[in-house]
């Protein structure tokens, strides 16, 4: 025989198709000649008996052909089980590739040849030349005989050239209904032996997802809607909500119910929402539902159709409410034993500083007790008692009053709404602390208490509407400070309930001439709260008006910059629906026309991880600035609102900012940190952490605050001992410069924030679900730094309590179907990225075994430890619902 | 008629009938008798805003069963404390500095660090400030001349100015005065002024205090100066080729650590520096002799000056060169053996007393840290009672005045300042004064920005590199009284 190569395989080295195994054929001659020396017996005989049926299959006699094709294929069956490597039959054939394809060319139609394009489409798998389609193309020709029985590595190079006959005939828009009969057999096959990934990538190069409904069945449909889910996350434009509805109705499919919940809530879908509710009958996974749409901090009414019974309506509304998240934080306080009050003493730990820290001053410094007063609200927050404000008072000048006029001014509008955020959650008790402070003749006690009865709220819903019916009354006082009040107020209580009565009050105060530009900024910023992701053309159309109301003046204030924050946050996460408003936003004065565009295109696209925005918004990085332009910092923290999504993006982003820290102007460095604050939030990284403490002690003190801020946010409620050395260093390096002072003893209390338990990051259930009003808390925060000194080291320090909207408890606390905590032994380790993996892998690693509640820290995950209960849902994250396993036997 | 419930606070009140006949202030006063909260201070809350005392209950539209929320605490109103709180940043700039427990550092004037650091040393020695204080024109001796006597109220001015501020001060008046007064600090070096060796500077301006501070009125005619800062000498001269020996006495401002080859620390420093040959004509000889003199101390300062003998001339290229040795210096030194006779004798009952009350402390506290601290502040409460004694003079312990209770110096020592250069001669580089402050702590003055510094990192100082090490080192005496 002579070892003529292939002419296909000539010259080209043998690179196939990335599913076939690489042959080694450079100087295929010399080697084909060695190996002739070398084959064994066994081998010898099985070249001779394929070279006879070549020649055989090329005989005229059509038995005698049909005999010589059975038995070829009958050898490449045998052996196509493992592809480790090449096949015997197949490295044997490969010399007469060339032969049988002429000879198919020139057989006529019959089953015969059908037979042999069988086989040809199998020997395409190693000979056909890169991009030929080959294999493919006889497949297509072929008896049409089970896709399987060729084996694993077939199908896959098959679903390989499908996807790329896909793309050509999709250009050609020529008919693919052939490819599809295939892909649908391709794609059985796939679910079946455990390679739902492949199936689900094949369905997605051919575009038709739907095809996987009818395939997936109990064993394999949790693997493929994990695998469509986190695909969903790299996907662009529409494909990604396509992927997860079919995901979301595979669930529905297999009644997994919390997952299909989980989905709808993410797309934002309140249909599916409903559909979930209807399609399930059992009341206390019900109940989980609400528990989880009450974590997500929707505002959500249950109807008749939801649930019939009344009782059980208002059981689960109360749930959604979150009227019993107090309730469930303090069980958690109480089991970690932490209720027992701090003192900012306490926090700043200054005794550990080693004669570095001045001794306590002997004279009071408001602007150190507006600190403490800020520190104490946050490390306090929600236990309901604190050391500072909530202390008894025994007569009019007891230390409760005392405490309250130890701040200067507007300092005490910060202190009577810490009062709110001790209270956290429990409105009854908050109201009854904050309501003396109504009557008080101080304008900026009124106004702490206006706020106080907003923060009180947050996030939670009563049917009294208790803050609607308190704050309303002040939106319209002569003070500007008591109407900022109770405008912030509403924002707060009300984030993302589209509460129209509220739009109806604050609506026209955009458009009034005669009000201040701050309760113009506030009124804004407020409305974009409530209505925040709505894109409700209204409010858009009064803050649009008001913002081309502004004078060239009011446009360099500082307070300016909520007016387009408010008008981002409309479209929060809700991409092109924010062009219309775009478009108009490029009428504005150019002084804040920049700044709008930057504030728009960031809030649409936060947390979608949108490749092509990033790069828009770096673009704008990389200019330089005409003088007194502002638009750059919206545009750094922009980046960390659309890349924060997924951990990829993240940390990618983390390194483009360093660039940019690094070539970047001034205020672009300003902005750095707290971008990084942003992606990291409650999530202490290392090198995040070694940059901004390098930033820290920046010889720019705006860099040097915006870095200590953000050493704060990404310590967040973790109490995390590095970052609190940090900052207590911190706090005797800049023990002489009052701003960067206050600027550290805030970062202390955000770290110490809830005495640790508690979190700001966003997202939640297992990073799938961004909380909307959560993330508008904090960017709102961020824009607020972005000008320190006017507003936080100014008279507007009470934004920061804009972050409450971001504050959850990091708990898993179990309860039974009653709703009573119960406590379960579980193991809390680091969650393992299981995506695509094979049987049934691990999905925490270095885990602790604990009993509930727990706290989860950044990246964890939590397990149950015992058989004797099953939750109710497969996220165990904030409430969970356990049901006891009816199969379970006490050992 | 519908009932309600109304939820107050953590309670839930049940039952309540509302008669919608009457108005609402009714059902308030209903509320009023069982919570105990005034109608005027009830907000209940319905739909849709606060229930008015003259509502209509069909407008408002109460159902039967319906829950209400009501807001009031019949607690006392806050009222503003009469007295309104001061606040420190209502409070004037003087009042701000004694706030922050040390002052205010010193505009540097281009290359006048050396007099920056060396004036902040001088400073932290209360009795020179209140030496200085008592100084005035009227006091001025006739022996002064016009420039010391400048230099001398320049100094007090400010030591003054450094008190009462918060911000850097510029201690412009006292520079052109101590030019004027030693001209050779105005050497010029490319139209600049030049760096100069701080030592001189330190040793120049003590000098002319004490001249100028010799105060002829008090009865003793001390010298202020010479009583905080003078060592006496008792030195022994000896010469080997004729046997003949001879004692004198000297009084000096400084110790000086010399530093060789085998000084690893300041004691052996001191130790060397206090032998020394020298040439001498011999009058049995009656030819120049070498002679070998010792020193011992004969009489203890308050305030015990070390100067590291760092810079020497070199000739060859010039320059005042530096020794980058490390020399240790402790934080407590112990001169016992560099005593005279005499003087060993004198301090042996204060240092066996020291030696017990310090004993007992570290039996009642077993911290051992805590020794050296606490006696820290025993000595400060010896020095208050001392100095409430003779207020008007400043009291020379040695000779023991008239307080009840005497205290003794025992020879013991606590680091209180130290002034460091940074650099490779003595006219370039940077110095730098690193003060203990009355509170214990460390505040470094490096010119217009003081810094706080740990106790620990003070010892670091000690050389043997390029960072900053110590030139002169002030000690303070420890007493004991009994």
């Amino acid at each position: 025989m002579a070892p003529v190569p292939d002419p296909n395989s000539v010259g080209g080295g043998a690179k196939r198709d990335e599913a076939t195994t690489k042959i080694p054929s450079k100087d295929s001659k010399k080697k084909d000649d060695k190996k002739e020396e070398d084959l064994s017996e066994e081998d010898l005989q099985l070249k001779q008996n394929l070279e006879l049926y070549v020649e055989r299959v090329q005989d005229p006699n059509p038995e005698l052909q049909k005999i010589a094709l059975e038995s070829m294929r009958k050898e490449i069956r045998d052996s196509t089980s493992s592809m480790t490597s090449v096949p015997k039959p197949l490295k044997f054939l490969r010399p007469h590739y060339g032969v049988l394809k002429e000879f198919h060319a020139k057989m006529a139609e019959s089953d015969l040849k059908k037979m042999l394009a069988d086989i040809l489409s199998v020997l395409a798998l190693t000979m056909s030349a890169e991009g030929e389609r080959e294999s493919l193309n006889y497949r297509l020709n072929g008896s049409e005989s089970d896709i399987g029985s060729w084996g694993h590595e077939y199908v896959r190079n098959l679903a390989g050239e499908i996807a790329k006959e896909y793309t050509i005939r999709q250009g050609e828009e020529s008919s693919i209904e052939d490819l599809m009969d295939l892909v649908q057999q391709i794609v059985s096959f796939h679910m079946k032996h455990n390679a739902e990934t492949e199936a689900v990538d094949l369905l997605m190069d051919v575009e038709d997802l739907d095809l996987l409904l009818e395939h997936v069945d109990n064993t394999n449909f949790r693997r493929t809607c994990n695998y469509l889910t986190s695909a969903a996350k790299y996907l662009p434009g529409p494909d990604d909500m396509l992927v997860l509805d079919i995901a979301y109705m595979i669930y529905i499919k297999f009644a997994e119910y919390p997952n299909a919940l989980q989905i709808a809530l993410f797309l934002d879908n309140m249909q599916y929402v409903k559909q979930v509710f209807t399609s399930c009958t059992d009341l206390v996974k019900k109940k989980q539902f609400c528990y989880m749409i009450a974590r997500h901090g929707m505002t959500f009414e249950l109807d008749q159709e939801m649930v019939a019974n009344d009782e059980d309506k208002e059981a689960l509304q109360d749930i959604v409410n979150n009227s019993k998240l107090s309730e469930g934080y303090l069980t958690l306080a109480r089991d970690i034993e932490v209720m027992e009050a701090k003192t900012p003493e306490d926090i700043y730990k200054a005794h550990l500083l080693d004669g570095r820290a001045s001794s306590g001053p002997s004279v009071d410094s408001a602007r150190q007790n507006l600190s403490a007063t800020f520190v104490n609200a946050f490390v306090n927050a929600g236990f309901g008692q604190d050391k500072l404000m909530t202390v008894p008072s025994d007569s009019t000048s007891g230390s409760a009053g005392n405490w309250l006029f130890k701040n200067k001014e507007h300092g005490k509008t910060s202190a009577v709404a810490s009062l709110g955020m001790i209270q956290l959650w429990d409105v009854e008790t908050g109201l009854g602390h904050l309501d003396k402070y109504f009557h008080s003749n101080d304008n900026p006690v009124v106004a702490g208490a206006l706020l106080g009865v907003g923060i009180v709220n947050c996030g939670i819903k009563n049917d009294c509407d208790p803050a609607f019916a308190l704050l309303s009354g002040y939106i319209d006082n002569e003070d500007s400070s008591v109407r900022i009040g109770a405008i912030m107020g509403l924002g707060i209580a009300y984030a993302g309930s589209q509460n129209d009565q509220i739009k109806i009050r604050l609506s026209p105060i955009l458009n009034d001439a005669n009000a201040p530009l701050d309760v113009i900024a506030f009124a804004a910023l407020s409305l974009g709260m409530i209505y925040v992701g709505s894109c409700n053309e209204e409010v858009a159309q009064s803050i649009i008006f008001a913002l081309m109301d502004r004078s060239e003046a009011e446009l360099g204030e500082a307070l300016t910059r909520f007016l387009p924050l408010g008008l981002g946050l409309l479209y929060l996460g809700k991409q092109e629906s924010v062009e219309a408003t775009a478009e108009v936003s490029k009428t504005f004065n150019e002084k804040i026309r920049k700044y709008c565009d930057m504030t728009l295109l960031s809030c649409a696209y936060a947390g979608t991880g949108n490749v092509l925005k990033v790069q828009d918004l770096l673009a704008q990085c990389g200019e330089h600035l005409v003088k007194g332009d502002i638009h750059q910092g919206p545009a750094v923290i922009g980046l960390a609102m659309v890349a924060m999504s997924e951990e990829l993006g993240l940390d990618m982003e983390i390194r483009s900012l360093e660039r940019v820290l690094q070539y970047g102007e001034q205020n672009i460095r300003r902005a750095v940190p707290l971008a990084l604050g942003l992606l990291c939030i409650s999530n202490p990284k290392v090198t995040v952490m070694d940059t901004l403490s390098r930033l820290s002690h920046d010889t720019d003190s705006e860099v040097a605050m915006a870095a200590i801020i953000s050493l704060g946010l990404i310590g967040a409620g973790t109490n995390n001992a590095r970052i609190a050395g940090m900052l207590r260093n911190l706090s005797s390096y800049y023990y002489k410069d009052a701003s960067l002072l206050f600027c550290v003893r805030i970062a202390q209390g955000f770290v110490h924030m809830g005495k640790g338990l508690l979190t700001l990051n966003p997202f939640h259930s297992e990073r799938l679900l961004l909380s909307p009003t959560a993330l508008a808390g904090i960017v709102t925060l961020l824009h607020a730094c972005l000008d320190m000194k006017s507003i936080i080291l100014g008279k507007y320090h009470y934004v920061l309590y804009f972050l409450v909207l971001a504050m959850q408890p990091r708990m898993m606390l179990t309860v039974d179907q009653s709703l009573k905590p119960i406590s379960v032994p579980v193991r809390v380790g680091q969650a393992v990225d299981v995506v695509g993996q094979a049987g049934r892998p691990k999905t925490i690693t270095g885990f602790q075994t604990h009993s509930t509640p727990v706290l989860l820290a950044a990246g964890e995950r939590a397990e149950l430890a015992t058989e004797k209960y099953i939750p109710l849902s497969p996220i165990l994250e904030g409430f969970v619902i356990l049901k006891e396993n009816p199969d379970y036997r006490e050992e | 008629m519908p009932t309600v419930s109304v939820k107050w606070q953590k309670k839930v009140l049940d039952g309540i009938e509302i008669d919608v006949s009457l108005p609402p202030y009714v059902f308030k006063a209903q509320l009023y008798d069982l919570t105990g909260v005034p109608p005027e201070r009830q907000k209940i809350m319905v739909k849709g805003g606060l229930l008015k005392d003259d509502g209509d209950w069909a407008a408002i539209g109460v159902k039967d069963g319906q829950k209400l929320m009501m807001m009031g605490t019949a607690d006392e109103i806050v009222k503003a404390p009469e007295k309104a709180i001061v606040f420190a940043e209502d409070l004037p700039e003087e009042a701000l500095a004694t706030n922050l427990g040390y002052s205010a550092g010193l505009v540097n004037l281009g290359n006048t660090c050396y007099m920056n650091s060396t004036v902040q040393c001088l400073k932290s020695v209360p009795e020179l400030k209140s030496a200085l204080s008592n100084y005035s024109l009227a006091a001025r001796s006739n022996d002064v001349d016009q420039t010391s006597h400048m230099l001398t109220v320049a100094t007090r001015e400010l030591f003054g100015e450094l008190d009462r501020s918060v911000n850097a001060v510029s201690p412009s008046q006292f520079w052109m005065v101590l030019r004027k007064k030693y001209p050779q600090f105005s050497q010029l070096q490319n139209g600049m002024h030049m760096q100069q060796d701080a030592e001189e500077c330190w040793t120049q301006l003590l000098y002319t205090l004490s001249q100028s501070l010799k105060a002829p009125t008090s009865s003793e005619g001390a010298d202020a100066v010479k009583a905080l800062f003078g060592v006496n000498l008792q030195s022994r001269l000896h010469c080997q080729e004729s046997g003949e020996e001879s004692s004198e006495t000297e009084s000096v401002y400084s110790l000086k650590c010399h530093i060789s080859h085998e000084v690893n620390h300041l004691h052996e420093g001191l130790k060397h520096g206090l032998k020394g040959e020298l040439e001498k004509t011999s009058p049995a000889l009656g030819r120049t002799a070498l002679y070998v003199k010792e020193s011992l101390i004969d009489s203890l300062p308050r305030y015990l000056t070390v100067q590291f003998v760092r810079f020497f001339w070199k000739r060859e290229s010039n320059q005042k060169a530096k020794i980058l040795r490390k020399v240790d210096y402790p934080l407590v030194l112990d001169i016992f053996d560099l005593c005279s006779e005499d003087l060993r004798k004198k301090l042996e009952a204060p240092r066996q007393k020291l030696r017990e009350e310090e004993g007992k402390k570290l039996g009642l506290q077993t911290s051992a840290k805590s020794g050296s601290k606490d006696s820290d502040v025993k000595m400060t409460d010896a020095e208050a009672s001392a100095n409430g004694s003779g207020e008007s003079s400043t009291v020379n312990p040695q000779e023991g005045t008239s307080s009840e209770k005497e205290t003794h110096m025992t020879g013991i020592y606590d680091l209180v300042a130290v002034l460091t250069h940074k650099g490779r001669s003595a006219d370039s580089g940077h110095y730098v004064a690193w003060v203990k402050q009355e509170s214990g702590k460390w505040i470094q003055y490096d010119d217009d920005n003081p810094s706080m510094q740990r106790e620990e990192d003070i010892t670091k100082l000690s050389g043997g590199g390029d960072w900053h090490m110590a030139y002169i080192t002030m000690y303070k005496a420890r007493f004991v009284s009994m």
